[in-house]
């Protein structure tokens, strides 16, 4: 086992090389590019291909490209960039290529301030393209070791599920530097749990199934298969239909590949969550952090406390939240967009409530003072994701 | 183009194809087709990608072999990760429309030209947005009526007093550029073939009538024979020529092996790192 002292940045670089990335395209945004600037130096070293795209959009297709080519590719950005991705994430959805996407959150709207952390597109890496009719598949690190995990993880299931996966990390996971533990072997590998599978291609003439299975080969060109790609409605062997039945069948495979195959994607942490709590904190990336050492620090003192990390967000998870609790969503905006999926989810007498900044932490006692309003019943300024007044 | 070349190459479900019927966009399709005949290329030797709107959509999926369709606009951007995946030898061609390649797709048109991937891009012109019902676009001739100019196009557009984008292109590193309607077969083909041989960034601009639209609003007629005279009489031989012909054909840059491949360049470059020939900072 290699042990460095690294950033998220060169976490992921390594979980992608690992996995057999061997084409980056991506275009500098803050907090990201340093992610852009390791592959840069690492890509060349393993063979593979580093681009400087004209923009985001022409990175993502360059990356689709690529992987309709044979090559697994990855791209990473920021807010900006990432709305960018709304064309070439689509066109991959629909035409099932595996490609792996990471976004490194930072405060927004839009250009908003380019070196703090944010969560502004959770709802986005939901819904990053138009047109509905698909899932999607979307991890959240929250460490370094984790981003080198799960950009590991984000490669295996694109190529199972054959579609793009979406690393959505933060600002402080990327630029933070923590203790960095990489395999040096395969049993190693094995042993940290971590898996990749190589691409496959599919030799037709049926290319788009009418079947939920995984595992099905993408479409790869340069084969003479007669393979066909496209952004338009797909029949079994990709010709271009207008025909409605065809795009049920097309919607139903995009949503139960998904859907039905979830014991591969769902993932999450949890603390104290089986020990009575009254309330539970809820977090992902970096928050959770510190939702951690607030539940460890309010047990210590007594308090009924626990927390949820959802490690994969999308598909989300609505099982976490069958036990009937006060919840807290813990989050990097001000507008409160977790709280509503938790909201949702939540099980029948629930409260839900919602605790928001941008750019900074909170700290633990923060978090701990607003645990036991909740439990004295005293109403938080905050009115679910309605912000209070400035 | 005889049955045994659409045999050949095009698939039979997309044979006759769904353009309308007269369109040019047939006779544009089988120029691209001689061309690869005549290379003696095969089914295996080539991968197809499409643009969106008519030229695109009509010729998506035609070819028996591989394809792709890419969205508007975006395709040269997908084409190009595409290419750096393919054998060198695989020839990559790319039907689109002059909106595509022109408007929305410019910018990532120009980019792939400046790095000299290797693709051909035939830009099949129908003069505007025809797929939509026919709104003028960047090649409508001046003054042209179409759906969104009921009193005559009169934005300056790209092939007329003085610009011509196909300088833009050949500035933008492009090694080989050329222009012809449909009608000028022989020297489309052989321009095509240049093209398709050309291990680098080809664009084949071939205008063609849209009887449907572009013929009705602007000419006032579908009538193939009126269009065709049309054609003939605004088509200038010479890329300098013009004046007042809508059409200045032929070869506009030829530098076909003057500038390196882009990816064979990065392939190149990505085998002496490995060699430890080049070190980083
Ligand atoms: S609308 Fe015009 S360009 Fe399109 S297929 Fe019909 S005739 Fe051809």
């Amino acid at each position: 086992m290699k042990r460095t002292f690294d950033t998220g940045n060169a976490a992921i670089t390594e979980g992608a090389l690992w996995a057999g990335c061997r084409l980056f395209a991506g275009y500098p945004i803050t907090p990201a590019t340093e992610i852009a600037e390791n592959m840069s130096r690492r890509l060349p070293q393993e063979g593979g291909f580093y681009l400087q795209a004209e923009d985001e959009n022409a990175a993502l297709h360059i990356c689709n490209g690529g992987s309709l080519g044979g090559l697994k590719a990855m791209t990473a950005t920021s807010g900006p960039g990432f709305i960018l991705f709304a064309d070439p994430f689509g066109w991959a959805v629909s035409s099932e290529i595996p490609v792996v996407i990471v976004n490194s959150q930072r405060v927004g709207p839009v250009s908003g301030i380019t070196g703090a952390p944010g969560q502004g597109e959770f709802y986005l890496s939901r819904y990053l393209t138009h047109g509905g009719n698909y899932e999607t598949i979307v991890l959240a690190p929250n460490s370094v070791q984790d981003a080198f995990r799960l950009t590991v993880r984000a490669f295996y299931l694109a190529e199972r599920f054959r579609t793009p996966v979406i690393v959505l990390a933060d600002q402080m996971v990327t630029d933070g530097w923590e203790t960095l533990q990489t395999p040096e072997s395969e049993a190693e590998a094995r042993e940290m749990g971590l898996e990749r599978v190589e691409r496959r291609v599919n030799p037709g003439p049926v290319f788009y199934p009418a079947s939920s299975d995984i595992d099905i080969p993408p479409v790869v060109l340069g084969h003479n298969t007669g393979a066909a790609a496209s952004d338009w409605t797909p029949t079994d062997r990709g010709h271009d239909t207008e025909d409605v039945t065809w795009q049920h069948k097309h919607a139903w495979r995009l949503i139960h590949k998904i859907l039905d195959h979830r014991d591969l994607i769902d993932e999450a942490q949890t603390w104290s969550v089986d020990d009575d709590p009254e309330v539970i904190l809820v977090a992902y990336g970096t928050p959770s952090r510190v939702v951690q050492s607030a539940v460890e620090a309010g047990r210590a003192q007594g308090l009924k406390v626990g927390g949820i990390r959802p490690v994969s967000l999308w598909p989300f998870q609505d099982a976490l939240f069958s036990r009937k609790a006060i919840y807290l969503t813990v989050e990097l905006n001000w507008d409160g967009q977790l709280v509503r999926e938790v909201r949702r989810a939540a099980a029948a007498g629930s409260e839900v409530h919602f605790w928001g900044r941008c750019g900074e932490l909170p700290s633990v006692a923060e978090l701990l003072d607003t645990v036991r309003q909740l439990q004295a019943g005293v109403a938080l300024t905050r009115d679910a994701w309605r912000t209070e007044k400035w | 183009m005889s049955d045994d070349l659409l045999e050949k190459y095009v698939r039979p479900e997309k044979n006759p194809g769904t353009a309308c019927k007269g369109c040019g966009l047939r006779l544009a399709h089988r120029r691209v087709l001689e061309a690869i005949d005549q290379l003696g290329l095969g089914q295996g030797d080539v991968v197809w990608g499409t643009g969106i709107g008519c030229s695109g959509r009509q010729t998506f999926v035609t070819w028996k072999g591989d394809t792709f369709a890419g969205t508007h606009g975006r395709v040269y951007a997908l084409a190009t990760g595409v290419r750096l995946a393919l054998p060198p030898e695989k020839r990559l061609i790319l039907t689109v429309g002059d909106g595509d390649a022109f408007t929305i797709g410019l910018h990532h048109l120009l980019h792939a030209a400046r790095r000299n991937v290797d693709m051909t891009v035939v830009v099949f012109d129908n003069l505007g947005y025809q797929s939509t019902g026919g709104q003028y676009g960047v090649t409508t001739p001046v003054g042209s009526r179409t759906d969104s100019s009921p009193y005559g196009a009169w934005e300056p557009n790209w092939t007329e007093g003085g610009h011509d984008v196909l300088r833009l292109v050949r500035e933008a590193g492009a090694t080989f550029v050329a222009r012809h309607t449909v009608l000028q077969g022989e020297a489309a083909v052989t321009s095509l073939k240049r093209a398709i041989e050309n291990r680098g960034f080809s664009l084949v601009q071939l205008v063609y009538p849209c009887v449907t639209h572009f013929g009705v609003q602007a000419l006032g007629t579908r009538d193939l024979g009126r269009i065709y005279d049309w054609f003939r009489d605004q088509t200038a031989e010479g890329v300098a020529a013009g004046g007042d012909k809508r059409f200045a054909t032929g070869v506009v840059h030829d530098g076909v092996g003057k500038r390196p491949e882009f990816t064979e360049a990065l392939r190149g470059f990505v085998a002496r790192v490995q060699n430890g020939e080049v070190q980083h900072g």
